[in-house]
């Protein structure tokens, strides 16, 4: 990352703190005026360490709004509940019974080896498919960022995101306006987009996101989203994702990302689900 | 203001000095920098590490300067640069006066405190 990027997620970092007009742009101008004086061969990334940390002390120390509240843990107020799930396919175990509960504010990082049913139990979480043992509850409209499908090749973003926006209760004005907007946080623009089959799977990846968050759901579910996604592009998506949960929404995430791991509320790690010992016959 | 400039070497800072302490210290140390004259964040730095605290980096400085700022101990303003993108000054308050005569007290009895408590460890 150049000064000039560096510079640049600062504002951007700023921005999602909260952090308004002069103070922001004088914070980075700051920054800026810093670099100039230093020694040549001075590297923002060195002299202010990463851009989100350096937004985290600087709006702390500004007292503007912040970024994170804990999650509210204490009310008994919950998003979505899972009981003892399980799931198998043609007779071999996917999951093995795994519980969670997730509140307002909260994000649930899942990880696991490859084949330990993350994608499974977020299947089960969003009600694409029933579980075999347990029970899920959602109390909350529900935004789903799948890896792949869930388009129609034949529509336009704009279009998708109307159809998306209008079954969460907003007008088709109101959802263009909110898909566009959160588009532009991605690092896209929505207006005039081909039709879904002529886009790269990397902005079907965007649309996706999009779709997840317009009409503001309050549980968020993403299943390992940043698939074929550019790094820039995959950090503004969990910018986006922590400012939404900021703001009351819950989310369940699978992810292997160090830092999506750092600022999880919680992470919950899955371990292969085995055949119950007497499927194999060599029980007691 | 400058009082730095001719010394040929600054004193290199103690290897083991935690920053946690550093930290600690940082705001009032700004507070008495600014008390001689107004000065920008780049040269606050470098008399801090010229005064033997090492290199600060900016990344503990402006939230630093953030802060006090914040509390009405100091006020900043810009002042054009020679080309560059100006550099935001900053200026002790009368109230930042009354705070830095506060710490003073405050931390000579501090240190005098955590002083003789080591050296009593020491002939312990």
């Amino acid at each position: 990352m150049n000064d000039a990027d560096w510079l640049a997620a600062l504002d951007h970092e700023l921005a999602l703190r909260g952090m308004t007009g002069s103070d922001r742009a004088e914070a980075v101008l700051e920054a800026e005026a810093h670099l100039a004086d230093s020694e040549p061969g001075a590297v923002a990334r060195e002299l202010f360490g990463p851009p989100d940390r350096y937004a985290d002390d600087l709006a702390q120390a500004s007292g503007a709004p912040g970024r994170r509240r804990p999650p509210d843990g204490t009310t008994g107020a919950w998003l979505l509940q899972a009981d003892r799930v399980t799931r198998s396919y043609r007779g071999r175990p996917a999951l093995s019974p795994t519980s969670l509960t997730v509140a307002p504010g909260q994000v649930v990082a899942l990880v696991g080896p490859n084949g330990a049913g993350k994608s499974t139990l977020l299947r089960l979480l969003a009600g694409l498919e029933p579980p075999d043992g347990g029970t899920v509850s959602r109390r909350a409209a529900t935004g789903w960022v799948p890896q792949s499908g869930g388009l129609d090749p034949f529509l336009r973003p704009v279009e998708h995101v109307e159809l998306f926006g209008v079954a969460r209760g907003l007008s088709r004005a109101d959802a263009r306006r909110q898909g566009e907007r959160l588009a532009r946080h991605l690092g896209w623009e929505l207006t005039g987009a081909p039709v879904v089959g002529r886009l790269s799977g990397g902005t079907a990846q965007k649309l996706r996101m999009v779709l997840a968050l317009v009409g503001t759901p309050r549980l968020i579910l993403a299943d390992e989203p940043y698939q074929g996604l550019d790094t820039d592009s995959t950090r503004r998506f969990w910018e986006l994702l922590w400012s939404v949960c900021e703001d009351g929404a819950g989310a369940v995430v699978s992810s292997h990302d160090p830092e999506v791991l750092r600022r999880a509320d919680t992470v919950l790690e899955l371990q292969p689900a085995v055949e119950p010992a007497g499927a194999q016959g060599v029980g007691r | 203001m400058n009082a730095d400039a001719g010394r040929p070497t600054p004193p290199a800072p103690p290897a083991d000095l935690s920053r946690e302490w550093i930290r600690g210290v940082l705001e009032p140390c700004l507070l008495a920098l600014v008390a001689t004259g107004d000065s920008y964040g780049y040269e606050l730095a470098s008399r801090l590490a010229a005064a033997g605290l090492g290199p600060v980096p900016g990344g503990s400085l402006y939230p630093a300067l953030t802060r006090l700022e914040k509390q009405g101990l100091v006020s900043s303003r810009w002042r054009a640069g020679d080309g560059g993108p100006g550099r935001r000054y900053y200026r002790l308050t009368a109230a930042g006066q009354r705070q830095l005569a506060t710490d003073i007290e405050r931390w000579d009895s501090f240190a005098a405190t955590v002083a003789g408590l080591l050296r009593q460890g020491a002939t312990a």
